[in-house]
């Protein structure tokens, strides 16, 4: 066994035995929770510019997406979490394929634009369809999480607390942990990789631009719609500015600090943010000052990240060679001496 | 309100007066967008900060009268230098060490400075909207200056206006005339050509963030002061809403810029009169994206090439 793989299946057994440890209270659980639900979403939001190149300024609005569709359907139909979860998939997924079929044969910085967008109308509509949404009231009292075994004529056994939504976060965690890497590896990912280095190249060999990249945009809406679906079964309230720009900032901070296209360091990135942004959450106020200001940290961190290490903490290679391109120095030549 | 119901003559003047102020709102639009077109003119980056520097002019403004007691005409071009200044600042801080990065380090960078200085703003002028000292203002701002069609146009609108045309003929003739705006055109075209023809290629970057950081703060203070309310967040949307603007004239294009602005402008007094004034915000984006998807090369534009270091 590798030391690499050894590291991770010890943090594996911390997270698993962690919520036994004397001092863990539940608020220290929720936030272990909320870290997990980074970690998914930043995952998602990984496949665009880590592994494709795109900058994607509109993630929440697929994060919204999903969490409203597992809110909707739970208020109204009182589905179960276990059908809604491929539903949300299916939803971020096809919401991902509309948006990107037509604006990912743009350039780049149109791409971005679109998507920021693209997830102010999500917030607008989420905000003034009162008829569907509530609006600002919010949509309060969204059932638990719950395994109903009755048809089996087992127990009906409902999430409460935190410790069943830590187990459940990890198994959430832990799937798009697999199904990432699995894509990475696969034809796809390496299309996408080639894609992300070079698209003349790519082209040449074959790959179609549009079909690849639209997959990539629409797994990771996906993916934002799953971790939404989780947010609103957890919290069980939803409003629609817990969707602003800001959280699609939060998650793209992160995959900027961990290190664009590396799994392990996004997760990494979204653990730290997340830390960091609640204990300036507490900080804050002490010094009187607005919670929002610790946005501030995290604009700060992207430049600074970008300037001195564009690839992230952990960088992986090929991005790392990439953020650098261009930004070799020049070998200085010597000066010829006049004989 | 059903307009269909209201009699020919009201609905005459709500006609009219939606497009006064869709002219209004357009012109500030006009003078944000020309600043996006120009930067991206140049170093073909959105930079999303300059939402920011708009804000920024608003706070400056408002600084310079209620603490310094400065009056609101000198407090205007005092304001505008101090953006100009900040715009500078951003481009040597921010942008100019990645010059020769790939597009995707330094949009990230713009998004960064723009919550940054977004943050900064909170923290040293609070989060609360503030009111725009109206002491500051001349009295006859108030006054009718004109009168048509049951609609009544006050001396600031006619300010506005002014304001707006002064400038955008100004820039004009900077650009179409100088030597700076000569140099800025060939950088725009081709940043080795005009390297190699003896221009200093960084020091044009600054003129061009000069006059943007300029026109840009020019608007926030005349959208306080209009609206009687600023805030930090005031320059996300607006940014925004001069960015899709700016993509409607076609990016990179000074003319179209000023058109889609007053485009943009109108048509979101005009949806938000007649069709629902909730997703007033989400006319321009909405704008945005159809231009975006149907015609990206804008009205005036040309189509954007991809290159994989462009800045």
């Amino acid at each position: 066994m590798t030391r690499g793989a050894m590291i991770r299946i010890g943090f594996l057994i911390l997270a698993l035995i962690m919520p036994f440890l004397p001092f863990v209270t539940d608020y220290i659980l929720h936030i272990v929770i909320l870290i997990f639900l980074y970690m998914i979403l930043a995952l998602g939001l990984n496949i665009v510019p880590g592994f494709n190149g795109l900058l994607d300024l509109g993630y929440v609005g697929f994060y919204g997406i999903g969490a409203y569709t597992s809110g909707l359907l739970t208020y109204h139909f009182g589905l179960s979490y276990w059908v809604i979860i491929p539903l949300a998939f299916i939803n971020g997924a096809i919401w991902g394929i509309l948006l990107g079929a037509p604006t990912l044969r743009l350039t780049g910085d149109y791409f971005a634009i679109v998507t920021f967008g693209f997830s102010e109308l999500v917030v607008l509509f989420l905000t003034n369809e009162i008829w569907l949404t509530r609006g600002p009231l919010g949509l309060p009292g969204i059932d638990v999480v719950s395994i109903d075994l009755s048809l089996l004529g087992g127990p009906k056994w409902e999430f409460i607390g935190e410790l069943p939504y830590y187990y459940l976060a990890i198994v959430m965690v832990l799937v798009t942990v697999f199904v990432m890497h699995r894509i990475q590896n696969s034809r796809l990912g390496r299309a996408w990789f080639a894609i992300r280095d070079d698209e003349v190249a790519a082209v040449s060999c074959g790959i179609k631009l549009l079909t690849y990249k639209v997959i990539a945009f629409a797994i990771s809406a996906a993916f934002g719609a799953v971790g939404g679906s989780f947010f609103a079964r957890w919290v069980t309230f939803l409003s629609p500015d817990m969707f602003k720009f800001w959280e699609s900032f939060l998650v793209l901070c992160m995959i900027v600090l961990g290190g664009m296209g590396n799994i392990w360091g996004v997760m990494i990135g979204a653990a730290i943010l997340v830390s960091l942004s609640e204990v300036l959450r507490e900080l804050l106020p002490l010094l009187g000052l607005p919670v929002g200001v610790r946005f501030l940290a995290f604009g700060l961190i992207m430049v600074l990240m970008m300037r001195y290490r564009p690839a992230g903490m952990l960088p992986i290679s090929a991005v790392a060679a990439q953020m650098r391109a261009g930004r070799t120095k020049r070998k200085r030549l010597k000066p010829v001496s006049r004989a | 309100m059903d307009i269909r119901r209201l009699s020919y003559n009201r609905r005459r003047r709500l006609f009219l007066q939606q497009l006064v102020n869709g002219l209004t709102i357009g012109g500030i639009y006009a003078m944000i967008a020309v600043g996006y077109t120009m930067i991206y003119g140049v170093i073909q980056l959105i930079n999303f900060a300059h939402g920011e520097i708009y804000m920024l002019g608003a706070f400056f403004a408002i600084t310079f009268i209620v603490s310094l007691g400065i009056p609101f005409f000198v407090a205007l071009p005092l304001s505008m230098a101090c953006c100009a200044i900040c715009g500078v600042l951003l481009d040597i801080v921010a942008y100019r060490p990645l010059r020769r990065s790939p597009r995707l380090a330094a949009l990230i960078t713009a998004i960064g400075m723009s919550i940054f200085l977004q943050n900064l703003a909170m923290v040293i002028w609070g989060s609360r909207p503030k009111p725009f000292p109206q002491g500051a203002l001349p009295a006859y701002f108030e006054k009718t200056a004109v009168s048509f069609g049951g609609v009544n146009l006050s001396w600031f609108h006619l300010f506005i206006y002014g304001m707006t045309f002064t400038m955008m003929v100004g820039l004009n003739l900077i650009i179409k005339k100088t030597r700076w705006g000569k140099a800025m055109r060939a950088v725009a075209q081709n940043k080795t050509m005009a390297a190699l023809a003896g221009i200093n290629v960084n020091r044009v970057i600054s003129y061009t963030f000069v006059l943007a950081g300029a026109l840009g703060g020019a608007a926030g203070i005349m959208t306080g002061a209009f609206y009687n309310k600023i805030e930090p967040t005031m320059g996300y949307i607006a940014g925004v809403k001069a960015f899709a603007a700016a993509v409607l004239g076609g990016i990179g294009s000074v003319p179209g810029a000023m058109l889609g602005g007053l485009v943009l402008g109108v048509a979101e007094a005009f949806g938000a009169g007649y069709l629902s004034s909730l997703y007033r915000d989400g006319i321009s984006y909405g704008v945005m994206i159809i231009v975006i998807i149907l015609i990206p090369a804008g009205l005036f534009g040309r189509v954007l090439k991809e290159t994989k270091k462009s800045m």
